[in-house]
């Protein structure tokens, strides 16, 4: 057994990673977003850019990037950037945005202040931007983490069939950490092995979140300036009742979700000076560098486009076109499967969350112990779930035992989003509003329809955002997931049919062409509903339903 | 007993709104429309305020004041029972007062309207609970906005109106649900002086309107001069923790002027109450 110093170091070393993974985003977040308040251009292409990226769940084309990856750097080393890859980008467009944010809404006296005394990029950065962003970042932690945590277990261990057979071990890559070393013991059923390891993460997962929380509460205290936003939104009647550490989270989360509101004023701030050529500091180089990097990308991206097009032969092209109904039908299913998950998370999140937002004790009680287990990955004790129930499912629902096993794990992957963020919101809600609704006694459907969720709907479309985006993560473990518990279900899990099942599916068994062209044919419906849905909601919520406009104090 | 809901019947108020086995009656509080007896507020073991009475009969209005920090606000959201009091016990009409109810309706500090609603809308939200047809809460609705003044601006957003404005629709949704009590919390403070005295000299006849169900008002106000402007009694909160040291009547005809010297007599003997006494030296 090596139990002993094995999971206590893989589980290190797989915290260490995502930590370290972590700070590399925050270190990039704070460049771009720098780069972001000097150059327009850049902001203009970058801040774009990043939303659409944020809205794909790269996990769907994951594998080839992982392949790519491997075969570009063979060895240990490659599989290691690989996976390295895989949390990075978990956690990195969470975070840059968060950065972009939090200097997009530096309070404007204290610009004015480092303009004044002629702050260059260095002291500018150390003494105003990255402290102001520290609030942000913090806040933002968590829900990093717990996404990067989520992906360990795929990413540690991924299978790349023929195409890595070469360079990894019949096709399998693996990296040191808890969820290689979990995916070992369950495929050789050493069930002990992995709860052991569950516990050691466990273990893990608890110390973080307590970590984060008190880490947030520091940046809050120390680092928060006070704004309007969070004067007028936390001038709540819970206020006094929700314990510190979600006190000062949601204060952040606050700041985080009213940020639309002053953007204006900061942009206005910004481009006038820039306008007007009052940069601070002489220098202008991260305005070229800008106009260098947006160049650099948008070449790229036009260049790679057209070197992919050519590159696959006509007849291959022919096949797929040919094959696309097939592979929309496809994306169509995984959307509908989707939709159940999110309409079951938002009916939790509405229910549960209003609940727990309204039954100050109980919430107090129960929120530390649901957000731990938001923060477990799913993937590493679903094995045990499943092996617990397929017996007994399988012969219950012969035809729907799969769908449901891959309900379950996409909705404990997204569920929390949803669910956290509608809380936040209604715990944001003036308590004069409250207050109306109480007085007036206004029935709940009422209450809930003309109050409490048009309240809380820009908290809600975030929330909803983040947890459509995890449900694409969820499923395509779900969909394909051959190795399982191979005693118990030599077949593994698989889905019927489903986009994800055929990318995932298709990567394994080293057929690299379409599960690209379905990929590519998914990035397009996924930007295109970005852009029609997610973006139009979200500007409708912003314009609409900020609840804070709605005190007017003088 | 009712509680006067006419002209619209109040299906809200359930059992429990006030507490029926009590046994309480109108003569046993005095004749009183809403009262409090030995109203307590504590943060955990500090009392706030404690061993407040205070009475407002029929068509009276009465205010509170104090210095900062005396729970004046915290008085007024526990006599709605938002709040529940630490100690003590709240009387609508003799009956005791156990949780909020549509009877005694606040008007908030910080004018509160909702973005997404419409004005008639935001008024229309307190007819709701009343479960009436969609017209006649429509025309009820149409009606309180025409009373405080805002006949033709049914449907323009808050946001779209100045804060007087707002004001006025927080009025007309707290009169609206035909209460019979008004507590409003410093309704004044956030609005400039021309629109904040423009109010004030319609709020008096606008709350005792024929057309409304009202019977008495509670002011909470920092603003002494706006208080014998308006009130028909005051009580003077003081002390930590805070307890009433005093009752005046206003004895001044309406409408009230400044000019009036015994208005400014009420005023030194206000602020002489509320002033700090300067340290011995």
């Amino acid at each position: 057994m090596d139990f002993g110093y094995l999971i206590p170091l893989a589980t290190l070393a797989t915290v260490g990673r995502i930590f370290a993974l972590i700070g590399l985003s925050i270190v990039t977040g704070w460049l771009l977003a720098y780069l972001c308040i000097k150059s327009r251009s850049f902001e203009n292409v970058y801040v774009p850019l990043v939303n659409v990226f944020e809205s794909i769940p790269v996990i769907g084309f994951l594998p080839l990037v992982l392949v790519a990856f491997v075969l570009a750097i063979p060895g240990a080393i490659g599989v290691e950037a690989a996976v390295d890859f895989l949390v990075f980008d978990a956690v990195s467009w969470n975070i840059w945005i968060g950065a972009y944010q939090a200097f997009k809404t530096v309070p404007e006296h204290l610009l004015e202040v480092s303009e004044n005394y002629n702050f260059g990029f260095l002291r500018r950065m150390r003494y105003l931007l990255i402290p102001h962003s520290i609030p942000r970042l913090t806040s933002n932690l968590f829900a990093s983490f717990a996404d990067a945590f989520f992906y360990i277990s795929v990413s540690e261990v991924f299978t790349a069939g023929a195409a890595t057979a070469n360079v990894c071990r019949g096709g399998v890559c693996a990296t040191f950490g808890i969820g290689t070393l979990i995916t070992r013991y369950t495929v050789a059923g050493n069930y002990v092995g992995v709860f052991y390891a569950l516990f050691s993460v466990a273990v893990a997962v608890i110390a973080v979140t307590l970590l984060l929380s008190w880490l947030s509460r520091w940046a809050v205290a120390k680092y928060g300036v006070d704004t309007p936003a969070v004067i007028k939104r936390h001038a709540g009647r819970w206020r006094g009742r929700i314990p510190t550490p979600w006190r000062r989270w949601r204060a952040v989360r606050g700041q985080v979700a009213g940020f639309s509101r002053y953007t204006w004023r900061m942009r206005t701030y910004w481009h006038t000076h820039q306008k007007f050529g009052n940069h601070s500091g002489p220098s202008k180089l991260p305005k070229y560098l800008g106009y260098a990097i947006v160049a650099c990308v948008l070449g790229y991206l036009v260049y790679s486009s057209l070197m992919l097009v050519i590159s696959v032969p006509e007849a291959t092209w022919y096949v797929f076109l040919q094959e696309t109904p097939k592979l929309l039908e496809y994306v169509g299913a995984d959307y509908l499967r989707v939709s159940v998950i999110t309409l079951a998370s938002l009916a939790f999140a509405v229910f549960v969350g209003y609940f727990l937002a309204s039954h100050h004790r109980i919430g107090d009680a129960l929120l530390p112990p649901l957000q731990a287990f938001a923060a477990f990955p799913a993937p590493t004790y679903f094995p045990l779930l499943f092996i617990a129930t397929i017996p007994f499912l399988e012969r219950a629902l012969p035809l729907l035992y799969s769908e449901v096993y891959i309900f379950i794990l996409g909705f404990l992957s997204c569920f929390y989003y949803v669910f956290f963020d509608f809380w936040i919101g209604v715990q944001a809600i003036p308590s004069e509003f409250l207050d109306v609704v109480r007085n007036h006694e206004i029935p709940f459907w009422p209450k809930m329809r003309k109050v409490i969720l048009p309240a809380s709907l820009p908290y809600l479309i975030t929330g909803l955002s983040s947890t459509i985006n995890s449900a694409w993560a969820g499923m395509a473990i779900g969909e394909y997931w051959p190795d399982i518990a191979p005693k118990v279900a030599p077949g593994g899990l698989q889905a019927p049919f489903g986009m994800m099942y055929y990318i995932t599916y298709n990567m394994a068994n080293g057929a690299i062409g379409p599960a690209a062209y379905v990929s590519l044919l998914f990035a397009v419906v996924v930007a295109i509903y970005g852009v029609v849905f997610t973006r139009n909601l979200m500007d409708l919520a912003r314009k609409k339903y900020v609840v804070e406009e709605g005190i007017f104090a003088a | 007993m009712t509680y006067g809901f006419s002209p619209v019947e109040n299906r809200c108020r359930g059992p429990l709104a006030v507490n029926l086995a009590s046994g309480q009656t109108l003569s046993a509080r005095n004749g009183s429309e809403v009262s409090c007896e030995g109203l307590g507020f504590a943060f955990g073991s500090k009392f706030i305020f404690k061993d407040i009475n205070l009475k407002a009969f029929k068509d009276e209005l009465i205010a509170i004041i104090g210095p900062t920090g005396t729970g004046k606000s915290t008085l007024l959201r526990t006599l709605a029972h938002l709040i529940p009091p630490t100690t003590g016990r709240v009387f609508l009409e003799g009956k005791e007062v156990t949780k909020p109810s549509p009877a005694i309706a606040l008007i908030h500090q910080s004018i509160a309207t909702f973005p997404w609603m419409t004005a008639l809308d935001n008024v229309r939200l307190a007819l709701i609970c009343k479960g009436l047809a969609k017209n006649e809460a429509t025309e009820t609705s149409e009606k309180m906005l025409e009373l405080v003044g805002l006949k033709g601006e049914e449907a323009d957003y808050p946001k779209e109106m100045s804060g007087g404005m707002r004001q006025r629709i927080a009025i007309a949704r707290a009169l609206a649900a035909s209460p019979a009590v008004l507590l409003m919390d410093e309704p004044f403070v956030h609005l400039d002086e021309m629109t904040a005295d423009g109010l004030r000299k319609e709020i008096y006849s606008l709350v005792f309107h024929p057309e409304t169900t009202l019977k008495a008002a509670v002011l909470v106000s920092h603003n002494l001069h706006e208080v014998i402007q308006l009130a028909d009694r005051v009580y003077v909160m003081k002390g930590s923790p805070a307890t009433i040291t005093d009752e005046v009547k206003i004895d001044l005809p309406r409408p009230r002027t400044e000019r009036d010297p015994r208005f400014l007599d009420y005023l030194d003997q206000f602020f002489n109450e509320l002033s700090v006494k300067p340290l011995k030296v």
